[in-house]
């Protein structure tokens, strides 16, 4: 197993963000979905080592984060796209990526070629010379997934991916985390069900800080039939697991 | 993900040789001084975070050279020993601005990375400390005022940087520690104008340097313990 958490929980101050979450996964597309402030980018920020769990235990990739050699090679092996992506605007693409690609202690020489299959991985060949400052939110996103997967990561977080992508990019990426999610395990927060629908193996469904679904889509699907609210087939599943679990 | 017509021999992967040609174009070899500070540090990706550091950039350099030649001036011209007044202050603010979350764009993705953030701030800080003290140093020599104020501010700035670097670590923001750092530096040297009279006390009473010291000491071991990650919990 790629990820083992048992009652995770994550406080800040009075706030409860997670609340207990249990959770297994090993190779594939795992989808995180759940409304606002269900503590989806809180749980994703703990698997990428970024905050501390309040209480519980984690072990990423058979590892302990919590010791510092242990934390160092979880790190080597893991890709995160944050919700929020920070970049340096003087930076062009190659170099933004490039700088991950060091702190991440892939050994210099394969770091070109590392380079040119992330950009080429998310077709911004023709703005690998580009300054951040010049691209759209798009291609932003776009460099940081690029950012994300350029150490072939064992296991890769990302928050919102697909948020700002426009349709035809964001069927190159499902197909991406696809090929990825064969050898590794991809998780994925997001609020679009139909990038669950296409892309993952497997949904858990947050709310308030806990999950109160995990399963495979076509799972969730089922649970969404005679249910009235939703659009699609997913859409009526979550909306009926989250009427559930609130009730 | 671009398709491309199938035009090759079947034993040439051309995405491959592509990704090949396209690293070669696209690979750039790193300044000297990042390659100087690679060997230095003895890792390549800690030598690009430090050159990365907002107050070790072309402007903030610029601007510090700026401030810090206005005070030998002025103090050629008034004999009134300005630099050592502006030195501590101004190495307080660029230490605070070398490393955080209010400061650095990428900060969320560095506090991931395997190189340590904890390194990266220790490195930058270490950094940034050197040269504003080259900087002072030359602007004090310059001013020609005598050898004690010359080089008495040292000390002292060490402390203002220690708690610049410490109240920006701890309240997440650069602009905060930017301010206590400055904030304190003034209220010490009105201090010591109220008590021994003069502006210079602050800097040429030897009985201050041990309370300059443990300041420094105690800033350091706040930033140490802001920058640690619990291990109990897993």
């Amino acid at each position: 197993m790629n990820i083992e958490l048992t009652d995770l929980t994550r406080r800040f101050g009075r706030n409860q963000a997670v609340a207990g979450v249990s959770l297994e996964a090993g190779p594939g597309v795992l989808g995180l979905l759940g409304p606002n402030g269900a503590g989806k980018t809180t749980l994703l920020r703990m698997m990428a080592t970024v905050v501390p769990p309040s209480s519980g235990r984690m072990r990423l990739l058979s590892r302990d984060p919590g010791a510092h050699a242990q934390r160092r090679e979880i790190r080597r092996r893991l890709g995160y796209l944050p919700q929020n992506l920070g970049y340096y605007p003087a930076f062009t693409v190659v170099e933004f990526i490039e700088y991950f690609a060091l702190l991440k202690e892939m050994p210099p020489s394969r770091i070109p070629k590392a380079v040119a299959a992330a950009v080429e991985g998310v077709d911004l060949g023709t703005k690998a010379r580009a300054k951040l400052r010049t691209l759209s939110g798009g291609m932003l996103r776009r460099v940081g997934i690029a950012q994300a997967i350029v150490n072939d990561p064992e296991l890769l977080l990302l928050d919102e991916p697909t948020a700002g992508l426009d349709p035809e990019q964001r069927v190159a990426f499902r197909t991406l985390m696809r090929d990825l999610g064969e050898r590794s395990t991809v998780v994925v927060s997001t609020h679009l069900v139909e990038d669950v629908g296409a892309a993952c193996t497997e949904v858990a469904l947050m709310d308030a800080g806990q999950i109160v679904f995990r399963g495979t889509p076509a799972e969730l699907t089922v649970r969404g039939k005679d249910h009235g609210i939703g659009d699609a087939p997913l859409e009526r599943g979550y909306s009926a697991v989250l009427a559930a679990a609130r009730s | 993900m671009i398709e491309r017509p199938d035009m090759a021999p079947p034993d040439v992967d051309l995405d491959r040789v592509w990704t090949g040609v396209a690293a070669q174009v696209w690979r750039r070899e790193p300044p000297r001084l990042e390659r100087a500070a690679a060997r230095l540090l003895r890792s390549p990706g800690l030598a690009r975070a430090l050159l990365t550091t907002p107050s070790l950039l072309a402007p903030w350099l610029i601007a510090s050279v700026v401030v810090l030649g206005a005070g030998t001036i002025a103090t050629a011209g008034t004999g009134e020993p300005l630099v050592w007044l502006i030195a501590p202050a101004l190495a307080g603010a660029a230490i605070a601005y070398a490393y955080g979350p209010g400061i650095d764009p990428a900060w969320e993705l560095l506090c991931s990375m395997a190189v340590s953030d904890r390194m990266v701030l220790l490195v930058r800080a270490l950094a940034v400390f050197a040269l504003n003290s080259v900087l002072g140093l030359a602007a004090s020599a310059a001013s020609g005022t005598a050898a004690a104020v010359t080089f008495g501010w040292l000390i002292p700035m060490t402390a203002v940087c220690a708690l610049a670097l410490a109240v920006a670590t701890v309240t997440r923001s650069a602009n905060t520690g930017a301010a206590a750092g400055s904030a304190a530096w003034i209220i010490t040297v009105l201090a010591g104008q109220a008590t021994a009279g003069k502006f210079t006390a602050v800097v040429t009473e030897a009985v201050l340097i041990i309370p300059y010291l443990a300041v420094a000491a105690c800033c350091a071991a706040i930033v140490v313990y802001a920058t640690r990650i619990p291990r109990g919990t897993s």
